[in-house]
């Protein structure tokens, strides 16, 4: 491991908790709670260059970031490398400076992250519908039984058109694989000239543990 | 800001007020605890009388209420009839009758609006009064009666109160004592012990003018009832559903604690701003301070300007550099010789404690704010450099009807202005930058979400960060007075049937083995909700030996869990829950169980409901009062419009 950052923040539910992982050789390995990719595990591999950079940025700061209190609202952010152990980077906002650059580098890896599902769960918008699908080759095992859908439709540039929320029937504690999708109705039908985003909160089972997880739908912002 | 979720709130009100026993007192002498309490010993040694005598208690506790109490102007009068779409404060007196007579179907909002619920209860009030017709509409036989109705509503009951007595109303005394100057100040656990005493017994001398007796008597209630309000349950609306009566304490000052040793203004000049608010502030100031010939104050800082700033440094006694360039020490005496001015503008660098944690606006990333008094209003404008995607036109709009709800009253005049605020795009060395990230998420100060479904209060609470104003959830009881005005509540005065010294150790137990799920089932869990009780543990935990926390390293999960260095604890529970625990849902509502959190745009509305305090607060004005009596004069105050 030569970064691990992992962020969390317990004031929403479900909670943010994500976490990735960078290995010398450019394996990227982590995990989404809440997330636009869907939630689950991740396992991938850095192209060279990708981790070349990351590494340029971890060599050129120094053992300690600068001391910078988190701005209000904001969540726990702890950076972990071999340099430096864990060390606080919420207060590193956008801007100069090698500690700035890659707090800005190691959030980005958390999005780049979700490019390689192993065992996730995501929500895609169908008309009417919220559909759970599987991402990447390894199973997931899920309670579906009820799943808490919200869907805000955006016309223009994010004028809001309307929006429900609603928890869905689905059909309880599964074993998700490739090819599964579940649709969820839901309980209004969107102009076809908006853009619908979703949220669905569901649980992962891992072993005894069972961790509330919102995979979420996004689509991109109109140019 | 905090989760929109809706979920129940986590201070229960207090249990229903009752004629109680308090618990019988320890056998032996009392003992007072006056040593190191200089208030009280003066009380003792001369108290005043009369008037006096509450004048100077209401200084000792910067006591706006008290001091309103003793005396003070005539609320302005509502117009003749008001139906649905009048607004102003004397609607917000109405809901706050219409809910006391339990008119209302349930609690109302008091945002001084008159809308279908209001006017409903209105309609429900006439009916049972017997009032033809029935209109919904506030006329004056409609309001006649409500205001009598209201007068002749009983006073609570209240307990005598010795020492050893718990319950609620040992709570509301805490409150009430504190609110006329006790200090230290009271921790609101509704126990009577040696620590209260004190108070008890300066408040029987200073305002009773009576032997102490060491008891909450009925003399003394009427007393501190008729000198602070609230401190008490009530059922509201129809229901009945019963809801703590705030107790006003001091006057709030709502924003984050200024960073020691700076300015709250801009540097302006080379090396700084060169236009805009800042520019003409400094303009004034010259000018104010003797500029001849007069500079032109046109917000551009050009030769002249410069030159006169010049003048304005080498004069001073000792000579400031003359750098013409406006810096702290220059801010500074240009503040001392001309205090006033029209336009303003603002740099705050601050700092707040929230759960335990502390969160800045510092540097760069500093509160930047401008005013201006302008002939028939003041217009507060934060300037935002949106970076990333675009800002939704919404937003600014969300701003305003957030904030453009008060206007400044000066009652000795009967002057007033409107307090407008906005929110306006565009860069530069006084803009705040504000990250537009795509989808959704949870907004910080500086980073906002494109489509954020509940946009109407996140942006307005993020806002409030960039005019100065900290948060309002999860705080310590002294920061929780003083940003809201008010005293913590009562809450939970009870608890569960466990020692509070029992769940503090359980909740150490739990810090120690880094477990938020342990710290939950220990409070939470085990029945501890916010309030009195909770408090009483908070004090316990300070009591125990403090140890320090090993280091853990990280844990893969799921949930994944970050390394966390060593941990002395500290002895303050909030301090140390964030230190110790991972930052979790579990643990985030164990700090919320042991903190005091606001209902308003500043605070956490998912969590908390009430009626009385929700939305933009007269306290969040309370900067730009202080600035209207600088620049015009006179004494201003927040009112709703």
């Amino acid at each position: 491991m030569i970064l691990r950052l992992v962020i969390a923040d317990g004031s929403q539910s479900p909670a943010v908790a994500e976490s990735v992982e960078v290995a010398a050789d450019g394996a990227l390995t982590g995990w989404r709670s809440v997330s636009d990719g869907g939630a689950g595990w991740f396992d991938g591999r850095l192209p060279p260059a990708e981790l070349a950079e990351i590494q340029a940025l971890i060599e050129a700061v120094g053992a300690t970031p600068p001391k910078a209190a988190a701005r209000p609202d904001s969540a726990e952010e702890v950076l972990e490398l071999d340099a430096t152990g864990p060390v606080s980077i919420a207060g590193l906002t956008a801007g100069p400076g090698d500690w700035s650059k890659l707090a800005a580098a190691a959030r980005g890896l958390l999005d780049r992250l979700t490019d390689f599902p192993r065992a996730v769960v995501g929500v895609r918008y169908a008309p009417g519908v919220a559909r759970l699908v599987h991402r990447g080759a390894d199973p997931v095992r899920v309670d579906v039984g009820t799943v808490t859908v919200g869907a805000t439709a955006w016309r223009g540039y994010y004028e809001p058109a309307g929006d429900w929320a609603g928890a869905v029937a689905g059909p309880g504690e599964i074993e998700a694989g490739p090819e599964w999708t579940y649709d969820l109705p839901l309980g209004l039908s969107f102009d076809s000239d908006t853009v619908v985003h979703l949220t669905a909160d569901f649980t992962i089972l891992n072993g005894p543990t069972r961790i509330p997880v919102r995979a979420k739908f996004t689509p991109d912002a109109p140019s | 800001m905090a989760s929109a979720e809706q979920r129940t709130p986590e201070f229960e009100p207090p249990d229903a007020v009752g004629v109680r026993r308090p618990d019988p007192g320890p056998a032996g002498p009392v003992m007072l605890p006056g040593a190191g309490n200089a208030a009280m010993a003066r009380m003792l040694q001369g108290a005043p009388s009369g008037p006096a005598g509450l004048a100077e208690l209401s200084a000792l506790a910067g006591n706006a209420q008290l001091a309103r109490f003793v005396g003070g102007p005539p609320a302005p009068a509502a117009p003749a009839a008001p139906g649905v779409g009048a607004h102003g404060g004397p609607i917000q007196e109405l809901q706050v009758k219409l809910s006391r007579l339990q008119a209302s179907a349930a609690p109302l909002t008091e945002d001084g609006r008159y809308g279908p619920l209001t006017e409903a209860a209105v309609r429900t009030f006439q009916t049972g009064a017997g009032i033809v017709p029935v209109t919904g509409l506030a006329d004056p036989v409609t309001t006649a009666a409500i205001d009598a109705a209201f007068a002749a509503l009983p006073a609570p009951v209240r307990v005598q109160l010795a020492l050893g007595a718990t319950g609620p109303d040992v709570g509301f005394a805490q409150q009430k004592l504190n609110a006329v100057g006790a200090n230290p100040r009271l921790v609101i656990n509704a126990v009577f012990d040696a620590t209260m005493m004190g108070p008890v017994i300066a408040y029987e001398i200073a305002a009773l003018h009576r032997f102490p007796t060491g008891t909450v008597d009925a003399a003394m209630w009427t007393a501190l009832d008729a000198g602070v309000k609230g401190g008490f349950v009530a059922p509201e609306g129809a229901g009945a559903t019963p809801v703590e009566q705030n107790t006003p304490s001091g006057t709030a000052n709502s924003l984050g604690t200024q960073v020691a040793g700076t300015s709250l203004h801009p540097v302006v000049g080379v090396g700084g701003l060169t236009s805009g608010p800042g520019v003409h502030e400094l303009q004034q100031k010259l000018n104010n301070a003797g500029a001849a010939p007069k500079l032109k104050d046109d917000g551009s800082f050009g030769p002249l300007t410069q030159a006169e700033l010049r003048k304005f440094q080498s004069g001073r006694v000792p000579p400031l550099p003359a750098t013409g360039t406006a810096d702290k020490a220059t801010w500074d005496a240009l503040d001392v010789a001309s205090p006033a001015s029209m336009t303003g503008a603002v740099e705050r660098q601050w700092t707040e404690v929230v759960g335990g944690a502390t969160y800045s606006m510092v540097g760069v990333g500093a509160s930047h704010y401008s005013w201006e008094i302008q002939k028939t209003r003041m217009l507060v404008t934060a300037k935002v450099n949106f970076v990333g995607l675009a800002a939704p036109g919404a937003w600014f709009g969300h701003v305003e009807a957030m904030w453009n709800q008060y206007k400044g009253v000066d009652p000795a005049s009967g002057t007033s202005m409107p307090i407008d605020f906005k929110m306006s795009s565009g860069g530069g060395g006084d803009a705040n930058t504000v990250e537009v990230k795509p989808g959704t998420g949870r907004a910080n100060a500086g980073e906002w979400f494109v489509a954020d479904p509940n946009a109407s209060k996140t942006i307005p609470h993020e806002f409030g960060h960039l005019i100065g104003l900290q948060d309002e959830y999860q705080l310590h009881p002294g920061d929780y007075v003083r940003v809201t005005g008010h005293e913590p509540p009562v809450g939970d005065a009870a608890g569960p049937a466990i020692a509070p010294s029992v769940v503090a150790t359980n909740l150490q137990n739990a810090m120690v083995a880094r477990s938020s799920a342990n710290a939950q089932a220990a409070s939470i869990g085990a029945g501890v909700k916010g309030g009195a009780y909770a408090q009483r543990v908070v004090q316990e935990y300070a009591k125990l030996a403090t140890v320090t926390v090993p280091a853990v390293a990280a844990v893969a999960g799921p949930p994944p869990v970050p390394a966390k260095p060593a941990v002395p604890l500290t002895g303050d529970l909030l301090f140390d829950l964030n230190a110790a625990l991972p930052s979790d849902n579990n643990s985030y509502e164990t700090i919320q169980t042991f903190s005091y959190s606001s209902g308003s745009i500043m605070g956490d509305p998912g969590r908390v409901t009430d009626p009385h305090d929700h939305g933009a607060q007269p306290r969040h004005l309370g900067e730009f009062m202080a600035i209207l009596g600088r620049a015009l004069g006179g004494t201003w105050e927040a009112k709703r419009r």
